[in-house]
């Protein structure tokens, strides 16, 4: 798969969140990467770092040559302008909003709402509350969310965990084209192999020892 | 008299009557000593005399029951008429207007001293004294005070060229008798809208003395201890009718040789020698005969009419008015509170909270503090054309400081309740902070801040202790249902017309839950994302 040549991601991060700390060193070119781990090993804390929701950790975050945190020279991009579509855990769909609105939250025009909807194969529920949706109807909903935010980096927080075996295999292809096509990399945080077999072009593992490259 | 720990209550508002001589301070602490009292007295004396009396009635006390100007002087008599072998006394001080209605209604008591001999008629016609008993036991003179700094003489035809003038209610007896003085001297009908009225003689006293108020026509004693006050003008005899005390025993006492005895001391030498080193004028053999102006039955019914349908009317108004200027502050205090964290945040939060724990007589003598006419930022104000005192504007802030604290705890909870993540989503989305807390965070916590606001509305509705205080109890611009019902309590009629009010009252306090709880339950049901599983 051809990666992105320009993508660079370097993570340096130190978070004390826990008693123990939680250190985070990753250096990838690779546009494509997977953390996998055990639960409360900390993946979802190093998206929220990503994302800049997370301003309890220390250290350096720079994507694509842009640096969005250093802690040294106090440097901190807020999450405002990263422009990161992050699709976490619980999928929250703001739930004051019809589908439609959540996907067009990010200010996607209605033409290309329709057509992502399409795509995810949620078009029928557009006029519906998030409360009147399946599992796997919100995972698609939030996805879309962050595609159609016009994201410069994807941030998946097992973004598949609600959907069932062929399913899962088709939307994985679906985000990794959609991806490949905007020249938009993706980091994944799973703990089921599947997914990152799919979207992942490199591995890494989040343990006790750190991150560590597989 | 404070430290006698027997003097039971003490109702006048706003500043006890035995107060003035301590310092302001003291006068502080001393309104959160008395102020839980008020409630009570809402409810009707009956209850806190009957479990005063079983306390006290293995060791026999006499409880009497005298007006508030009364409150230096009786005690000074009274122990002297404990050193002499007398059985010890437990004194109530308050308006004779508030204590005869409550003489009345609770049948307790012993000896009753009034400012008035009206108010002793109308005891007797209701059987709670026997006819012919009591007897008049000094005189006072009404006086008109004026702060000590204003320099002009002022007699009862200049009056008119002020702006407000404090007097005691209207059926409070200093109120009447200020009121006929007035119309003697031929000028009551030009002050008519000028008039403020406090509860006690003491209340429009203490008005004058800390500036609020220009003038006030009180009693020659309460002024006389007043530093604060000066003289301008004394409505002498014969022209002017001076104040009479009169003195009887209850019927409900069971002490009844006892407490005729105390009346008769009152009268004999060492009580006369006290009340002249007071001020007081000495007894000379009157008849009750009735005369003078009858006391105010509330009015027609048409007037009553008016007067519920405005206090009703100004309830609302205010508490519109505390609700609405309140929302932005209550909305900015609870998401700051819910979702910030910052040096000073426990402190902010305990002064927010304060009104509701201080007791509100407190909150509203604190608020005079700061906002009153004599005050700069209340001098600022009143300059700009909006003077806090005696306006809708004052009791509105007043409804509103004591308002907010459930206001805010209301807000602060609905901002809780939302997930924060929900707000940094929308800012990964590219929303900055500014436009995520109208986009997501509000209208979210929309259900929980108009519970809130509701609550606050409720809570404004039921004000009172603050409000008296700082915007005194005026008919038509201050007068909400809270201080019409108050007003009402001392009123001889006020007994049956009140259940029209407390109605009004009740109905709009619940109607205001249910809508709180309501809009807590949808608070709730806005937050699900998602189905019960």
């Amino acid at each position: 798969m051809p990666a992105d040549a320009d993508f660079r991601l370097n993570l340096d991060l130190k978070i004390s969140i826990t008693s123990g700390g939680l250190r985070l060193e990753l250096d990838t070119k690779s546009s494509r990467i997977a953390v996998v781990g055990p639960s409360g090993s900390g993946k979802s804390t190093m998206l929220r770092i990503l994302a800049g929701v997370e301003r309890r950790a220390d250290g350096i975050v720079v994507v694509k040559e842009n640096c969005w945190q250093d802690s040294s020279n106090g440097t901190w991009v807020p999450s405002w302008n990263r422009r990161v579509g992050w699709v976490p855990q619980e999928s929250l769909l703001f739930p004051h909003l019809t589908v439609r609105q959540n996907l067009s939250y990010g200010g996607a025009l209605p033409d290309w709402v329709s057509e992502t909807a399409a795509l995810l194969q949620i078009q029928d529920l557009l006029d519906r509350r998030p409360r009147r949706l399946s599992g796997g109807e919100r995972q698609r909903v939030a996805l879309g969310r962050a595609l159609l935010s016009k994201p410069r980096l994807l941030l998946l927080d097992e973004p598949f965990s609600a959907l069932d075996r062929p399913l899962r295999a088709e939307l994985s292809q679906l985000v990794s084209d959609w991806a490949f096509e905007r020249y938009v990399p993706i980091v994944l945080v799973s703990h089921d192999d599947e997914d990152a077999k799919w979207l992942a072009e490199e591995r890494w593992h989040l343990g006790e020892g750190g991150l560590r490259k597989e | 008299m404070f430290h006698k720990a027997k003097t039971s209550t003490c109702w006048a508002l706003p500043r006890p009557p035995s107060l003035r001589a301590l310092s302001r301070k003291s006068v502080l602490v001393a309104v959160c000593l008395v102020a839980p009292l008020v409630p009570m007295q809402l409810m009707g004396a009956e209850w806190s005399e009957r479990a005063w009396r079983t306390d006290q009635s293995k060791d026999s006390v006499l409880l009497v029951l005298a007006a508030a100007s009364l409150a230096d002087v009786l005690p000074r008599i009274g122990d002297e008429w404990e050193r002499t072998g007398g059985l010890s006394l437990a004194f109530s001080f308050a308006a004779t207007s508030r204590l005869a209605v409550q003489a009345a209604q609770s049948g307790s008591g012993d000896v009753f001293f009034s400012a008035d001999p009206e108010w002793i008629q109308w005891l007797e016609e209701r059987g709670a004294v026997s006819p012919g008993r009591a007897v008049h036991f000094a005189a006072n003179d009404l006086v008109i005070v004026v702060s000590v700094d204003t320099p002009v003489p002022v007699h009862p035809g200049m009056l008119s060229g002020f702006e407000r003038i404090a007097l005691a209610g209207e059926n409070v007896p200093a109120g009447r008798y200020a009121r006929e003085a007035l119309e003697k001297a031929g000028v009551w009908t030009e002050l008519d809208g000028s008039i403020v009225t406090g509860g006690s003689v003491r209340g429009a006293l203490e008005w004058v003395a800390r500036g609020e108020v220009p003038v006030g026509i009180v009693y020659r004693t309460d002024a006389e201890a007043e530093p604060s006050v000066r003289i301008a003008f004394v409505f002498e005899e014969p022209e002017y009718r001076q104040a009479e005390y009169w003195a009887v025993p209850l019927a409900s006492t069971e002490h009844d040789q006892l407490s005729a005895d105390f009346v008769n001391f009152v009268l004999g030498d060492s009580g006369q020698a006290i009340l002249r080193a007071e001020g007081f004028a000495p007894s000379r053999p009157t008849v009750n005969d009735g005369t003078g102006q009858n006391l105010s039955g509330g009015g027609t019914g048409d007037d009553l009419a008016a007067s519920f349908s405005s206090a009703i009317r100004l309830s609302l108004i205010v508490a519109f008015l505390a609700t609405l200027v309140g929302l932005v502050p209550a909305v900015g205090l609870g998401w700051l509170l819910a979702r910030r964290d910052f040096p000073g945040k426990a402190v902010l939060s305990t002064v927010v909270m304060a009104p509701l724990v201080i007791p509100p007589v407190v909150t509203g003598f604190l608020l005079l503090s700061v906002l009153g006419a004599s005050t700069p930022l209340g001098g600022l104000l009143a300059s700009l054309g909006f003077p806090v005192p005696f306006t809708i504007l004052g009791a509105s802030i007043a409804a509103l400081v004591v308002g907010l604290p459930l206001y805010v705890i209301s807000v602060r909870g609905a901002f809780e309740a939302v997930d924060p993540m929900y707000e940094e989503l929308s800012r990964t989305l590219g929303s900055s902070p500014w436009s995520t807390f109208f986009r997501i965070s509000l209208p979210l916590a929309l259900p929980g801040i108009a519970a809130g606001a509701v609550l606050a509305f409720a809570r404004s509705l039921g004000e009172f202790g603050a409000t008296v205080v700082l915007a005194g109890n005026v008919e038509g611009s201050t007068r909400t249902i809270a201080l019409a019902v108050y007003t009402l309590l001392e009123s001889p009629s006020g007994r049956e017309a009140i259940w029209v009010l407390v109605g009004a009252s009740v109905a709009i306090s619940l109607l205001a839950l249910l809508g709180f709880e309501t809009l807590s339950r949808r608070q709730k049901r806005r937050l699900e994302d998602r189905y019960a599983r």
